[in-house]
């Protein structure tokens, strides 16, 4: 009872201070879970009384969004969910140069002049325990007899860190694992979300290349998951939060990266199971340093992309 | 005016203009615009019909487009061969339990196809709930070009269902019973005379599934994606959201679309124009069913596989996922919790936020189509203004626009820079998104209606002395109401869960139940996801059936 008082005490005066000064809201358009943006928004409206909305989407559907309204844009600030996206934007000119005095625990890699990461997360083996299978340990695990066709491959077209891993990994070693999968019978199985269902009711026994942060949530809700990082090596997939130079509200927009790069935005980002891109927040979870990330020119695989892709579909069609 | 002996409605034709050209006309020029100017989302005019060359020469497109005439003609005919002996059976004949099929096949319309997909897929996928029962899968049956027309089937086939009865009894027995007197077999009565006099309806409602199949997303997306079948509106998906954005190609895709759905609706126009379907002359009917004697047993259980299949599956299988505890734990009595329920009622998530906003747009988007349906097919059917073909095709554009399509059309004309007022970003845009997709519904069925009004009811009235308002409110209004009614009960059911253009369509911070469910299912909530799809299809059942209860007990319609 106490406790509700005081909160809605609390609510009022809020109110108030925000009625006072009258501030522009943002618009935030983001590619990240739906939770995450909620606490960040509320968090940050209440630190600083600007309203933020949001819209919530895949980064394709985001995309399209941005750029069917490219000739009267409403977004303020943009989160996708790959890298890519940023530098694209940064070519074409859309984006405000902007270096957050708290983003100087991020390292240099997950920053550029024009954009910088809210979280990161990474690519594993998301594994039922449960599928009668060995544990595996090795992406090529999944190649042998007992995952017979057992494995779903999340759709590199569709999924832009899983076009991250299919590359990286041709790029070490070629089509083999590739091929290797396919005769053992792996599937390709739609966005991130198709491929890990049926691992879940045990359909399937492993996803190749799963986005870690979603499987991780599912197991901290009681499911049969794990999720597995080879020690050969991984990608990472960072989630660009950058500010488009048509904003009218720049400096509310700087001051939301400011909030999603501080402590309290930075939890917020580790409680959803992502890793916090300011190497000095705790996480429950892996950490970059925990993992390693394969080496690639992301420049490289990304100019081949169609080729890559092409090939890739090509493999696994009938 | 010109001077045609009857009509005089032109109200009626100018309010139906205006709103197709708001709803259909608008986002479609937008689409063939951004087709053949590749860059106007950026305000520019610059070389036009660069694209066209590439997109159509593209060799994929080809196997897209005959995958998916093979997709929409295969779920045709599933559809007819189930829909049209049940139709028929429950319009002539006295059918046990009646009320109750009707009631249980109204509920695929309410559960979303992308929802009854999955539930099929955890049905029957190797572990799924068929297993986990029964001991087997069909997971070879299910991930094929046959599981996809089945799954897409169960969900459209009620629309000739309840097309064909509704129609076959409004023609009657009367009919055939006229040429039982002048001596044809029972048979040949139903060959030679039912059927054809049925026809614009059944032709209209299969025309109406065909549409629905080449225009699905969902079920091509997760059943079609193994077996690499990809279809039009796949491809279109694609386009739209695989970066870099190809928003030109989905454009000209779209039109290839479009294109197939026009002559599919002229075919149809063509074969119903040369003949007449009056029948309802201003004499009353005879409604009285024959028994169905010996065939009694054969056709229940035929209604209750058919409904089993429909409902039965899908419904069950949704209420077993929101119901688990997780979906790793299975159908075990250990795992059975109603937490996925406790949240939505908790609002988690903003769950409550989204269904009432669905509701709310659902009940405008039925108003709003009802009213420009009825006027649009009164003036297409009963006028002869020029034009009225331009209508017609109008009324059925959307049918062939995926609703992706829709959405980014929406975008394009309507958040262009200087416009004195938009719609875009707020609630509207959803509201004339859903209109546009769902605006054939009521033109179709009234349309078949129209069709069946004998010209001389309207010019008695006319003759008597009623103005054509009159007449249209007193003699025609009613006369085409329990079709009109119909309709829009299905619009509000499919408009309170459409998913493909509100996902990408929304005004920023604004939730519908079909966006909350497809978030859950991204971030791997699919309980919750599948609990809330259970909630709205309990309510988006219930609450039609309330209405029709109400208006027929003030006697809005009969029985």
């Amino acid at each position: 009872m106490f406790k509700s008082i005081k909160s809605m005490a609390l609510a009022a005066v809020t109110a108030m201070m925000m009625a006072g000064v009258a501030h522009a809201d943002i618009t935030v358009y983001t590619a990240g879970p739906q939770d995450l943006i909620d606490k960040l928004a509320s968090g940050f409206t209440t630190q600083t009384g600007i309203k933020v909305k949001v819209f919530q989407a895949t980064t394709g559907k985001v995309m399209a969004r941005v750029e069917s309204e490219a000739s009267n844009p409403v977004v303020d600030v943009l989160i996708s969910a790959s890298l890519d996206t940023a530098t694209d934007f940064a070519k074409r000119g859309w984006l405000v140069p902007y270096t957050s005095p708290n983003a100087a625990k991020v390292p240099d890699f997950l920053k550029t002049e024009t954009a910088v990461a809210q979280g990161v997360s990474a690519l594993g083996i998301a594994w039922n325990p449960k599928s009668n299978t060995p544990k595996p340990t090795e992406w090529a695990d999944l190649t042998k007899p007992e995952y017979k066709d057992l494995v779903n491959i999340p759709d590199p077209a569709q999924s832009g860190s899983s076009f991250e891993l299919t590359a990286a990994l041709q790029g070490t070693d070629g089509w083999k694992l590739f091929d290797d999968l396919k005769a053992n019978g792996a599937i390709v199985a739609g966005a991130n979300a198709d491929a890990l269902n049926p691992v879940l009711q045990g359909a399937k026994a492993a996803v190749f290349g799963a986005v870690d942060y979603i499987a991780m949530g599912s197991k901290a809700n009681g499911e049969n998951i794990d999720v597995i990082f080879p020690a050969s090596g991984t990608v990472i997939a960072p989630r660009p939060a950058m500010i488009l130079n048509w904003s009218k509200h720049q400096d509310e927009a700087k001051k939301f990266i400011d909030y999603m790069l501080s402590d309290e935005g930075q939890k917020a980002v580790a409680d959803d199971y992502l890793m916090p891109s300011r190497t000095d927040i705790p996480a429950n979870r892996p950490l970059i340093s925990d993992l390693k990330v394969l080496k690639y020119d992301a420049k490289a695989i990304y100019g081949k992309r169609k080729d890559t892709l092409k090939e890739f579909a090509d493999k696994f069609a009938k | 005016m010109k001077a045609n002996g009857i009509s005089g409605a032109a109200p009626a034709a100018w309010l139906a203009t205006l709103g197709l050209v708001l709803v259909v006309a608008v986002p479609f020029a937008a689409i063939v615009l951004q087709a053949i100017f590749p860059q106007i989302g950026q305000g520019s005019f610059a070389a036009p019909f660069s694209q066209f060359y590439t997109a159509l020469g593209d060799s994929a497109l080809l196997a897209m487009s005959r995958n998916t005439l093979i997709l929409g003609f295969s779920v045709v005919l599933l559809s007819a061969l189930l829909a049209v002996p049940l139709g028929v059976c429950r319009a002539l004949y006295k059918v046990p339990f009646a009320a109750f099929w009707d009631v249980v096949l109204l509920v695929p319309f309410m559960i979303p196809p992308y929802i009854a997909t999955l539930g099929w897929i955890m049905t029957l996928q190797p572990r799924g709930y068929l297993q986990q029962l029964a001991g087997f899968n069909m997971a070879p049956v299910l991930f094929s070009l046959f599981g996809m027309t089945f799954v897409m089937a169960m969900n459209t086939f009620p629309v000739v269902y309840f097309a064909v009865s509704r129609t076959v009894e409004a023609v009657g027995s009367r009919y055939a019973d006229i040429g039982r007197v002048f001596g044809a077999s029972p048979a040949r009565a139903f060959w030679r005379i039912t059927l054809p006099l049925s026809a614009p309806g059944l032709a209209g409602s299969l025309m109406l599934v065909f549409a629905a199949a080449i225009e699905e997303y969902g079920t091509p997306a997760a059943l079609g994606g193994r077996t690499k079948f990809q279809v039009l509106v796949t491809g279109i998906d694609l386009r739209v959201s695989d970066w870099p954005i190809d928003l030109p190609g989905a454009a000209i895709l779209s039109i290839v679309l479009v294109a197939m759905s026009l002559i599919t609706f002229l075919l149809q126009r063509w074969i119903l124009a040369r003949r007449s379907y009056e029948t309802t002359g201003g004499k009353p009917q005879n409604k009285d069913k024959r028994p169905l004697g010996a065939l009694n047993i054969p056709v229940l259980i035929a209604f209750a596989v058919v409904a089993f299949l429909a409902t039965g599956v899908p419904l069950l299988a949704i209420l077993a996922t929101a119901s688990s505890k997780t979906i790793s734990g299975g159908l075990t009595l250990g795992n059975l919790g109603f937490n996925n329920f406790l949240a939505v009622f908790k609002d988690s998530a903003g769950a409550l936020q989204a269904l009432g906003n669905s509701i709310a747009l659902g009940v405008g988007t039925a108003l709003l189509t009802g009213l420009i349906g009825v006027l649009a097919a009164y003036t297409t059917v009963k006028t002869r203004y020029r034009g009225r073909m331009l209508l017609d095709i109008m009324t059925i554009l959307p049918n062939a626009l995926p609703g992706i399509v829709v959405a980014v059309g929406l975008i394009l004309a309507w958040n262009m820079p200087g416009l004195p007022f938009t719609p875009y970003n707020t609630g509207l845009i959803l509201l004339l998104a859903y209109c546009c997709l769902l605006l054939p519904q009521p033109v179709r069925y009234t349309t078949a209606a129209f069709q069946q009004i004998g010209d001389n009811l309207e010019a008695a009235a006319r003759v008597c002395g009623a103005s054509s308002f009159t007449a249209f409110r007193r003699i025609m209004l009613p006369l085409v109401f329990p079709s009109l009614a119909a309709s829009m009960l299905l619009v509000f059911a499919v408009a309170s869960r459409e998913l493909v253009a509100s996902v990408v369509v929304a005004p920023v911070g604004m939730q519908t139940i079909a966006t909350f469910i497809w978030r859950q299912f991204e971030q791997g909530s699919i309980g919750l996801g599948m609990a809330m799809a259970f909630i709205t299809i309990v309510i988006t059942t219930l609450l039609p059936l309330c209405v029709i209860g109400l208006m027929r007990r003030v006697s809005v319609i009969q029985d």
